[in-house]
């Protein structure tokens, strides 16, 4: 048996410990807002906050979560009400719509850490996140808008 | 058959419901006329029921082209309504004519917007007239004081308004009149970037795609599947994985098995230790360098026919005095969509349902009944979003695969997903081709003769015409924009044994960069400047020229660029939309280490009326940030019959720190309706190769830049 925090409460999952991450917030939690793009940890669609850090969750096992506080896309916020959510849909970023859970909460771990991110700042933190639409040139904008949000 | 359908109302399932139904263009309006078949789309029609919700059914899923907002937006423009109120669906069982040969119902060709505009324009506008009568009717008031606002049909002078939903009943049971068309100063919706109607659920992970399906009692599928393309199952030994923790059954599919089990990491783990063997094939000795010798053979064989010839290329090129010879090449490419192929099936014996995220239902219902006897009145598909779909999602083996594993596990719904590394060793790649090109130009820069001569696979036999005519091979050449009075295009046909697909703008893909890299390298053996010297060849009322202008103009063609910035030209046509891109290389480091940049792009397209600006935009930033990859590093190479590459991390895309700015402007010249999710892919290979040679002098006529230590 596993314990971990998701999205603010207690969870409690009997599988193999060696299994993924993802597959268990998936399959075992079902909540299907993070996704699963590459398994190496190589596109960031699985991207998860383990104790605040983004994480690719396709390339951590279920052991490495005992004990851990996670947020998924679904607990980032209860209305997509987060800074990045709202900076999202007001630049209207999303095509496809696939990598977005993991764009998201790739951002919005950059923007707690870097209030103000310059363009370096989101190559660093976002490089990891691939989007196949190409949206990035959206990204990188609604990016800055989410840290003024945040920022107030 | 012809289905006249525009005179009359009727009912559908839903009682008390407005039905319209959509009576779609011909053929000859879809430029590629490839496709006849495509024409009539009997199920289409447009509803509106009693609570006022307006659905139309249309056969175009939404993989991130926008096209769902796109065609609400066109219909709540011309019926009046609200656009919150308008659903777009696709049906789960179209009816017998969309059983057709090559298939109707599909998401292809960038013509979601297109096609549809001008058939959903005239369904919303006999809508809007019979609420508008239905209205008069009960105000007693004349038709043409009457006006259709917000769902509402709003009297003027008095205000007084009827929400649709209360004028259903009585509408439903008049007569379909002769669509009015709004006056285009009443367009006022169109052309305005409203939001995206996904976006929401989108930036809040509840947006479902095929692979977030869940259904009670579901099972999971991994495959196992013969490396070598051609090759399939010898020897299988299922008593070998079926004590693995979770597994419920082993099933034998083409080309290989699927395990299913009881989550899907059981189902994976198990179909890695899988004891299976595949049998040996003619592909297996297959690797790269063979491949591409092969290919180039047929730049020089004989006798091949004649796809297009005008003039006397041969004639004037051997007469000319400045000729210009290069040989191109581009490699197989994967699709690799964001979501992997996937399906989940149920097949309870009478009954087979799919949930799919698919441009390719039709090309589902033909396989599975040709595969599986699974007839079309048995078969019914969900159609989820899909995670990306560039053309790899209109293929029919996930959804053959889920349905064996759902029958070997006695009806249970079953999802199965291809691993990463699935999805790109068992691609349907974008076709590897050469092609030699041989060109000449007059002491005033024109080109007087031109010939080219493709050589490898055609895309099968279902769209090839006469003389070798492959669109799917050819369009982006026989098409091409320049007045050449002596041209001509031949295809020497190179089968390969390797499973092929359309890719994002197909053969325009490769054809774009090919044309508009020669271009170039007869600008500079004319010595002329490569916008000037395209505007010369171009013809005075061609499409290509406003776009060509005005990327020149964003970039600045005519100032010198900065210290260390390179530009280069490309205009191609495709999907009916013209699009012009300058883009700015820097190179990065010195001598044998400089590497390719492209920090920046200029795009103009000509789409005709842009319905939603913001999304034409965003799809040809997308559109050349996708075309990047491929330029700079991706590409599928073959080692003993089998795709080498395996994952994102040697099947490198652009990354949001190697993405160009794009610029994009809109020209709209009054042209038709063009395509937007494609076009921009084209021009971008031989934009950035043209600056490539003016940083280094050095014509990159074979993709990827990474294989001449550039990238």
């Amino acid at each position: 048996m596993t314990d971990f925090t998701l999205n603010g409460e207690a969870a409690s999952v009997d599988a193999d410990p060696t299994t993924p991450l993802l597959w268990i917030i998936r399959e075992r939690v079902g909540l299907t807002g993070t996704k699963y793009g590459c398994g190496v940890g190589a596109c960031g669609a699985c991207t998860v906050h383990i104790d605040g850090q983004p994480v690719p969750s396709c390339s951590l096992p279920l052991s490495a979560a005992e004990g851990a506080e996670i947020t998924t896309i679904e607990g980032l916020s209860l209305d997509g009400s987060h800074p990045v959510q709202q900076a999202w849909v007001e630049v209207d970023v999303p095509q496809c719509g696939y990598c977005q859970s993991g764009q998201i909460m790739a951002c919005a771990a950059m923007i707690r850490d870097v209030p103000d991110p310059t363009d370096a700042d989101i190559d660093a933190y976002l490089a990891g996140n691939l989007c196949r639409c190409g949206v990035y040139n959206r990204i990188r904008v609604a990016a800055k808008r989410a840290a003024e949000i945040a920022r107030g | 058959m012809d289905i006249d359908t525009s005179r009359r109302s009727f009912l559908t399932g839903a009682a008390a419901a407005l039905t319209v139904p959509l009576a779609l263009p011909a053929a000859a309006q879809m430029t590629e006329a490839l496709m006849p078949e495509l024409a009539r789309w009997p199920d289409s029609y447009l509803r509106i029921d009693a609570d006022g919700i307006v659905t139309c059914i249309l056969p175009t899923c939404e993989m991130g082209q926008g096209t769902h907002t796109g065609q609400a937006m066109i219909l709540a423009e011309e019926l009046g309504a609200d656009l919150s109120t308008i659903r777009i669906e696709m049906p789960t069982q179209p009816s017998e004519p969309f059983r057709l040969p090559f298939g109707q119902m599909r998401s292809v060709g960038s013509y979601g917007i297109r096609f549809f505009h001008d058939p959903m324009r005239r369904a919303a506008a006999q809508m809007r007239l019979m609420l508008v009568q239905a209205a008069a009717d009960q105000l007693g008031v004349p038709k043409k004081s009457l006006q259709a606002r917000n769902g509402m049909i709003v009297h003027e002078g008095t205000d007084r308004a009827i929400p649709f939903a209360d004028l259903v009943q009585a509408a439903r049971m008049l007569p379909v009149p002769e669509p009015e068309l709004l006056p285009e100063e009443e367009r006022t919706l169109t052309g305005t970037d409203v939001p995206r109607l996904d976006t929401p659920a989108k930036t809040r992970g509840e947006a479902i795609y095929a692979i977030d399906v869940t259904l009670p009692d579901m099972a999971y599928g991994a495959v196992r599947l013969a490396p070598v393309f051609m090759a399939d199952v010898a020897s299988m030994d299922p008593a070998s994985v079926l004590d693995m923790p979770g597994v419920i059954a082993v099933t034998q599919v083409p080309r290989g098995a699927v395990v299913v089990a009881e989550s899907w990491w059981q189902a994976k783990q198990a179909a890695d230790a899988l004891d299976i063997t595949f049998t040996q094939t003619a592909g297996d000795t297959l690797d790269q360098a063979t491949l591409e010798a092969r290919i180039a053979e047929g730049l020089s064989r004989e006798d091949v026919p004649e796809t297009l010839t005008r003039g006397d290329p041969a004639g004037v090129l051997e007469a000319a005095e400045t000729v210009v010879e290069a040989d191109y090449a581009v490699p197989l490419l994967a699709h690799a969509c964001m979501e992997p192929v996937n399906c989940t099936a149920q097949d309870t014996g009478d009954r087979v349902e799919l949930w799919a995220g698919t441009q390719g239902h039709d090309w589902k219902r033909m396989m599975l009944e040709r595969e599986l006897g699974i007839t079309a009145d048995q078969l019914f598909i969900n159609t989820t979003f899909l995670g990306g779909g560039f053309g790899r999602k209109t293929w029919h083996h996930d959804a053959v695969q889920a349905v064996l594993a759902s029958r070997a596990v006695d009806g249970r719904p079953v999802k199965v997903i291809w691993s990463r590394e699935d999805d790109t060793a068992f691609g349907m790649y974008r076709q590897t081709m050469q092609a030699r090109f041989r060109g000449a130009v007059d002491s005033d820069g024109r080109i007087t003769a031109m010939t080219v001569r493709v050589a490898g696979p055609q895309m099968g036999a279902a769209i090839v015409q006469e003389n070798n005519m492959d669109p799917f091979s050819l369009l982006g050449l026989v098409d091409q924009p320049y007045a050449v009075p002596n041209y001509a295009v031949d295809h020497a046909v190179v089968d390969i044994p390797v499973p092929l697909s359309a890719w994002r703008a197909i053969a325009t893909s490769f054809t774009g960069y090919w044309m508009e890299s020669f271009i170039d390298e007869l600008a500079d053996a004319a010595g002329m400047d490569p916008v000037a010297f395209r505007l010369l060849n171009l013809p005075e009322d061609s499409q290509a020229r406003p776009v060509l202008e005005r990327a020149a103009a964003m970039a600045g063609w005519d100032q010198t660029p900065p210290e260390g910035v390179y530009r280069g030209v490309s205009v191609v046509g495709s999907y009916n939309s013209m699009v012009a891109q300058v883009a700015e290389v820097a190179m990065v480091g010195e001598g044998d280490d400089a590497r390719v940049t492209v920090p920046r792009v200029f795009a103009a397209i000509d789409c005709g009326r842009a319905i939603h600006p913001g999304q034409v935009e965003t799809q040809i930033q997308g559109s050349v940030i996708d075309a990047l990859g491929p330029v700079l590093r991706a590409k599928i190479t073959l080692e003993g019959g089998a795709a080498v590459q395996s994952n994102y991390t040697d099947y490198q895309l652009v990354r949001i720190d190697e993405a160009p700015a794009v610029a994009v402007e809109i020209v709209d010249t009054g042209a038709s309706l063009g395509g937007v999710g494609e076009p921009g892919v084209p021009p971008l290979a031989g934009a950035v190769c043209n600056a490539v040679f003016a940083a280094t002098g050095r014509r990159i006529r074979a993709l990827p830049l990474a294989d001449h230590g550039l990238a």
